[in-house]
């Protein structure tokens, strides 16, 4: 299927007049895609937000998410949530989003005023806002993105508005920073930041005088849209639908010019040629996103031994060891692609291709419609931010596993190299000297295991997504059964992998969830987790274990997963899931001779 | 810009068939028209003519043709 030429209107370069003008259109265009996921959202506004919600609609939609809204009275942000409005409570928010600005303030310092009297000026704004927070956090339990502030278009003081402390851009800036320092200790408090967006759209565009006085909207019509957009991609990460991979292109998008033609010695790249700089400054850029885990992959139109000699000019910045995967041939792009989301077990929509040619652009479009495909144009200058724009890979938390995503893959890319030197899997996994740290959840861990319930799709039993409230109270109450998965071998380590949660009930152990990254596929790690859930059940005389699967449009990789471990099938659910009964033996094999299972980090929490 | 393209903009504000809203239409009755409408209206205003138009003017308004007049679109 072919991207609808309509929703081209919400890629970059936004126009913001279409948008606003066909978005009933859009909607209707958008409406039409399949399994959308149904998320509700509540806007608590401290200006207008009925312009904010019908862009955002449209973003969420493009994303694959069909929000539900709730909307506060004009500027009751505040007292929906600490007067506990009835209508906010039954609405159950799934995600809090507070759209306040500069506007909501509550009094700035008065001039003159000493830093002293300043400083606590700000505390008090903040345990005002802090309070809004906390009973979002407990009572609704919700994930909440809160605006950080903007700033004024006026400035009675001038430039004393930064450099004083009682002006008011310092104020802000002071405000904006206990913000971000309260976003870096809570992991469901995410930041939008309207600071960064008003700047990037000019204050004047960002902020009309003529909307604030006739509608209150403290966002211009136009600005919305970038709003929309950001608040968009935040929600698309928490529901883990950021992209994770860039496959480029190499001539004229790596590098200017030809390697087959001209040679590495001949390649616009570097610091003497203006043009070389600005492709040495995307490198740069591609680099940086391989650094926070974005997965990179090249997929060139070249000799495989001719585009890696590219990598070898002296000045450039990526080299062949930064890719996990490397298509250099003649073979269609969108093959190559396909090639590319199958060695690295992610899905085709978790791909973003990027290309100077338009016609492979447009070829990829129409075959991958799942692609991202941005319209880079032919200006190097440009390719960077186009990518920037898009928010691809937007995420709500970078953990450490996220940092060493590259070598992962790689590492993985050494092991299939290596399988081809065994007569069978078998003997390959276990030349593999593969360990396994299982255990129930600890603190230290909770954050990279609720990241990977709220983003696993292909290995993911039932797809239910926990909030991190909910993974730390289950963590902590003995009617379940919590266990994470770590796999190292002797390529390297993969991190914590594979996530199971099963709620007890007489007897029997229901399992709520079952994942695992798809970057340890067909290693064996399902059988040592079954193993650990096989001797827990032993442990406390659970003498049954009731499987569930709810099939998606993703997971289709584990719709045998019971009945390759010998459960038997036990009827369906209201829902169209599907129960698997096993009954704990007495004598149980262990499954997965392969993985040698070491002390898990239970000790380690305890300590902390 | 032209009354016809006006009221073809009218049609996309409104989520309606393009050649759906004539003017004679009355405010009252079209399901669409809300203040996301009114707000895109004024945008679409300043777009086409340069006009800022005055929240009272536009709640006195009880036609299409009333908004079209506002708008000081140039007549086909």
């Amino acid at each position: 299927m072919k991207e609808p030429e309509v929703l081209k209107a919400l890629r970059y370069p936004l126009a913001p007049e279409v948008i606003l003008l066909k978005r009933r259109a859009l909607k209707q265009d958008l409406l039409k895609q399949s399994n959308l996921l149904p998320i509700r959202i509540a806007i608590l506004g401290g200006s207008t937000t009925s312009e904010i919600k019908s862009v955002l609609e449209l973003f969420l939609l493009s994303h694959g998410i069909e929000p539900a809204f709730y909307e506060s009275g004009y500027n009751r942000y505040r007292e929906e949530v600490l007067f506990e409005n009835p209508d906010l409570w039954k609405f159950k928010p799934e995600i809090v989003f507070i759209h306040t600005t500069w506007h909501n303030v509550s009094e700035f310092p008065a001039t003159l005023e000493s830093a002293e009297e300043v400083e606590s000026r700000v505390q008090r704004e903040m345990s005002q806002f802090q309070s809004l927070w906390e009973k979002t956090h407990n009572e609704l339990k919700a994930v909440i993105i809160q605006n950080n502030f903007d700033l004024p278009r006026l400035r009675p003081l001038g430039n004393l508005e930064a450099s004083e402390s009682f002006g008011r851009v310092n104020f802000l800036m002071r405000l904006n920073a206990e913000f971000a320092s309260y976003a870096r200790g809570h992991s469901r408090f995410l930041i939008n930041d309207i600071h960064y967006l008003s700047a990037e759209v000019g204050l004047a565009e960002w902020h009309s005088f003529n909307y604030w006085y006739k509608f209150h909207m403290a966002v211009s019509p136009a600005a919305t849209v970038a709003l929309a957009r950001n608040v968009a991609a935040i929600v698309k990460s928490v529901y883990g639908k950021s992209k994770k991979c860039l496959a480029l292109d190499l001539d004229n998008t790596l590098w200017g010019g030809v390697i087959g033609d001209d040679g590495v010695e001949n390649l616009v790249l570097g610091r003497d040629h203006p043009v070389g700089e600005a492709y040495l400054n995307f490198q740069q850029y591609v680099k940086d996103l391989q650094r926070r885990g974005v997965i990179l992959a090249v997929c060139s139109k070249n000799d495989r031994e001719n585009a890696q000699k590219g990598f070898s000019h002296p000045d450039s910045i990526l080299k062949p060891e930064d890719f996990s995967a490397f298509k250099a041939n003649w073979d269609p792009k969108p093959d190559n692609l396909r090639a590319i989301a199958a060695d690295l077990n992610i899905g085709l929509d978790s791909l973003v291709f990027v290309d100077d040619n338009p016609a492979e652009r447009s070829f990829v479009s129409q075959q991958l419609p799942e692609v991202a495909v941005p319209e880079l144009g032919s200006d190097v200058t440009c390719f960077a931010e186009v990518i920037e724009r898009e928010r691809y890979f937007e995420v709500d938390k970078l953990v450490r596993e996220d940092l060493h995503r590259s070598a992962y893959y790689n590492s993985n890319a050494q092991r299939a190299a290596c399988e081809s030197d065994f007569c069978s899997y078998e003997e390959f996994l276990a030349s593999l000297e593969m360990t396994a740290e299982i255990g129930p959840f600890v603190p230290v861990y909770l954050e990279r295991i609720t990241q990977l319930i709220n983003k696993t799709n292909q290995f993911n039993l039932t797809t239910r997504r926990y909030a991190s409230a909910e993974v730390e109270t289950v963590s902590k109450d003995p009617a379940f059964i919590t266990l994470y998965g770590r796999l190292a071998d002797k390529f390297g380590d993969n991190g914590l992998v594979s996530v199971l949660i099963g709620h007890i009930a007489g007897d029997t152990v229901n399992l709520d969830l079952w994942l695992m990254s798809c970057r340890v596929l067909k290693r064996n790690l399902e059988f040592a987790m079954f193993d650990a859930l096989v001797e827990e059940c032993q442990a406390r005389d659970i003498r049954e274990i009731l499987g569930l699967y709810i099939p998606s449009k993703k997971n289709k990789m584990v719709a045998a997963h019971y009945s390759g471990l010998g459960f038997s099938r036990a009827g369906e659910t209201p829902e169209g899931g599907e129960l698997w009964r096993y009954e704990v033996p007495k004598d149980y094999e262990p499954r997965a001779p392969h993985i040698q299972r070491k002390a898990h980090a239970v000790a380690v929490a305890d300590i902390a | 810009m032209k009354r016809d393209e006006f009221l073809m903009q009218m049609d996309e504000i409104l989520g309606l068939a393009s050649g759906t809203i004539q003017g004679h239409e009355k405010l009252e009755e079209l399901d669409n028209w809300d203040s996301t409408a009114l707000v895109s209206f004024i945008a679409l205003a300043d777009t086409a003519s340069g006009v800022d138009i005055p929240l009272e003017q536009i709640v006195n308004c009880s036609t299409v043709a009333d908004l079209v007049r506002l708008a000081q679109v140039e007549s086909n």
